[in-house]
């Protein structure tokens, strides 16, 4: 049996330096580095170089966003199945959107957007909320507080509502794909149910405007 | 110069000065696209079965259609006017003849390619070319010459019968396409024990639905084509000689009992007819999958036995097609791993799929050895995806339109065909 020995996350020496997987940094050639890149690389031929993930690539189909969504789809660290749920659900946007501008007239045709990226990151964007709820003690009571959330929470908010919400609320024989695919479309579209909850949260903080001072950071 | 002219089936106009070439030899026509009006010589390419390729390729050759032309698509839709010069280029299959030739024996990919692009647009390579020469030079007297496709998964073996089949539906032959022959010995929820003969078992479902699909590809042969035999089914149903085979058919669709039987009795009459000299016609047979009729199958009868492929009805008939012991036609087979059954899955080669016993009963066939894309092929392919023209372009990630996307797809799909269009899917 072959034991993969997992290296990351055990605990690195600090000495360790991170590893750089684009491919632009090593086109550069000698004469153009600054004197901080050419320091950084006489470091880096130096220091010992920790070992990459297997999701960094330099390939340049590479999406961070889409990486996290994946990661976040993950049931038991099968990553080959969320995969391939992904590259089903944007397969099946695309084909949604094309023949959608075959069908639509001519003037209508432009406004069409057939990139399943670009329809990805826009309904996520969407989905976003700008505000959110903590719960915060004060006085033997818990009030719901409006707080700012920060890039990462947001991002983590949007992509955790969109998939419970394929999961629980669609009918139980429908593939995950088709359910995602139907989800990220109407997000696009600023329909559907996931908006529909970042809206909710919104009028909640909104109404909750009052306990907003119990904030101390 | 009048004299000189051979006496051509089609008129030539005397107005355009055309040059008729005696040796045929084939120049490379890439360059007379692109560089149309300055030439005015023009390989004729003698038509055999005298339609009107010749005239088409007369117009093309002289006028100057630069937002038509385009490197992998050709005009040239007629399988039997393709040559060596359209290798590598994309022709459309006109939507008429579509649902006609191709009810079934498409693979599903495909399929849903052509639902999207709303139009169904099949690349010219190497081995159907190879199969339609020899379709079109066989002398139909001897017995059926069988013709094999075989390659590794995804390189375009469905893809290569179904351009051969389309030729031979244009040329009028009648053509017999099974789609996959592996879909008869697995996953068959009904096993009737057969009438006709005790041991053997007979499959309703997919009789009738083969059966509904050849009426629909060969309509017009259905009323021509008369019975010699008188067929008995029940002690009160049975066919008369001289009847139309459209009735038979008709009837294997309607009575799903015996639609194997029926599919037997269409089998042999069509056999014994093919190579007839009054009102004959050619029978293309074309079988996909072709080593599922040997081995194995998936089958169980009532007491848990595995059931053999002889024992059931439609296979036996089947092979019957396949021995080339009938003349007037062509068998052409593909064999494919995918949906075969206990068959490892690095296994591509006849004799490692046929087996034995189906290697001595295919014995001597023509192999066609069907590769992955060659560069030009490839870059093709790859301009077919980004066509502006004819629908808005399927390769939509901005990176996949460059050379770094590129040469990363030709890594990741090491140019095979299926990878590659699986790729471009969702890029």
């Amino acid at each position: 049996m072959i034991r993969v020995l997992l290296v990351r996350w055990s605990r690195y020496n600090p000495y360790y330096l991170e590893p750089e997987p684009r491919k632009e940094v090593y086109h550069i050639p000698e004469t153009e580095l600054t004197p901080e890149q050419k320091e950084e690389r006489e470091l880096k031929s130096v220091r010992p170089i920790k070992a990459a993930t297997n999701s960094v690539t330099s390939s340049v189909f590479n999406d961070p966003v889409l990486s996290k969504f994946v990661n976040m789809m993950m049931k038991d660290g099968d990553k080959i199945i969320a995969k391939g749920i992904i590259t089903q659900t944007l397969e099946n946007m695309k084909r949604k959107q094309v023949e959608k501008y075959h069908k639509a007239p001519e003037v209508k045709k432009a406004e069409i957007e057939c990139n399943p990226y670009v329809i990805f990151h826009q309904a996520l964007e969407n989905c976003k909320p700008v505000i959110g709820l903590a719960s915060i003690q004060k006085g033997g009571k818990f009030y719901q507080v409006p707080i700012p959330l920060t890039d990462n929470r947001r991002r983590f908010l949007a992509m955790k509502w969109m998939i419970t919400e394929c999961r629980d609320n669609k009918h139980r024989r429908t593939l995950m794909y088709e359910k995602l695919s139907q989800e990220l479309l109407a997000a696009f579209s600023k329909e559907g149910n996931v908006v529909k909850r970042k809206h909710e949260l919104h009028k909640m903080a909104e109404s909750n405007r009052a306990y907003a001072h119990y904030r101390w950071w | 110069m009048a004299y000189l002219l051979p006496s051509l089936p089609y008129p030539t106009s005397f107005a355009n000065t055309v040059y008729i070439l005696f040796f045929y030899c084939i120049i490379d026509c890439m360059f007379v696209y692109s560089m149309c009006n300055s030439v005015c010589v023009v390989a004729q390419v003698r038509p055999l079965h005298g339609s009107g390729c010749g005239q088409q390729q007369e117009a093309v050759g002289m006028e100057t259609r630069p937002e038509t032309v385009s490197i992998f698509r050709t005009q040239e839709n007629d399988p039997a006017c393709q040559s060596e010069q359209h290798l590598g280029q994309y022709y459309t299959v006109p939507a008429s003849h579509f649902h006609t030739v191709f009810p079934h024996g498409l693979p599903p990919r495909y399929q849903q390619q052509v639902k999207t692009f709303n139009e169904g647009c099949v690349m010219v390579r190497q081995p159907a070319l190879e199969l339609i020469s020899h379709l079109k030079r066989a002398d139909y007297i001897n017995p059926t010459l069988r013709y094999l496709l075989y390659g590794v998964k995804g390189s375009g073996k469905t893809m290569s019968l179904c351009h051969a089949v389309h030729y031979c539906s244009t040329q009028g032959w009648l053509v017999l396409h099974i789609p996959d022959a592996h879909l008869w010995v697995k996953n068959c929820k009904e096993l009737l024990p057969s009438s006709y003969h005790a041991s053997r078992f007979d499959q309703p479902i997919q009789a009738s639905n083969w059966l509904r699909n050849f009426r629909t590809t060969n309509e017009h042969f259905l009323s021509k084509i008369k019975l010699r035999q008188r067929y008995v089914w029940t002690k009160r149903e049975s066919t008369e000689e001289g009847r139309p085979l459209g009735e038979l058919v008709d009837m294997g669709v309607s009575r799903v009992k015996s639609s194997s039987d029926v599919v037997g009795a269409v089998l042999k009459e069509l056999r014994l007819q093919a190579g007839g000299t009054e009102g004959g016609f050619r029978l293309a047979v074309a079988v996909d999958g072709v080593n599922g009729l040997w081995g194995r199958t998936t089958l169980k009868k009532e007491d848990k036995s595995p059931v053999a492929p002889e024992e059931l009805t439609l296979v036996h008939n089947l092979r019957k097609m396949i021995n080339n012991d009938w003349c007037g036609g062509a068998v052409i087979a593909t064999l494919s791993q995918t949906g075969s059954l206990y068959a490892p899955s690095s296994a591509y080669l006849p004799q490692e799929l046929l087996g034995e016993e189906g290697f001595d009963s295919m014995d001597p066939f023509i192999p066609v050895p069907v590769s992955l894309y060659s560069e030009k092929e490839f870059e093709s392919c790859y301009l077919y995806y980004l066509d502006h023209i004819h629908f808005h372009h399927w390769l939509q990630h901005p990176h996949s339109q460059t050379e770094e996307g590129k040469k990363e797809l030709i890594f990741l799909s090491n140019r095979n065909p299926s990878v590659l269009e699986r790729l471009c899917a969702f890029l």
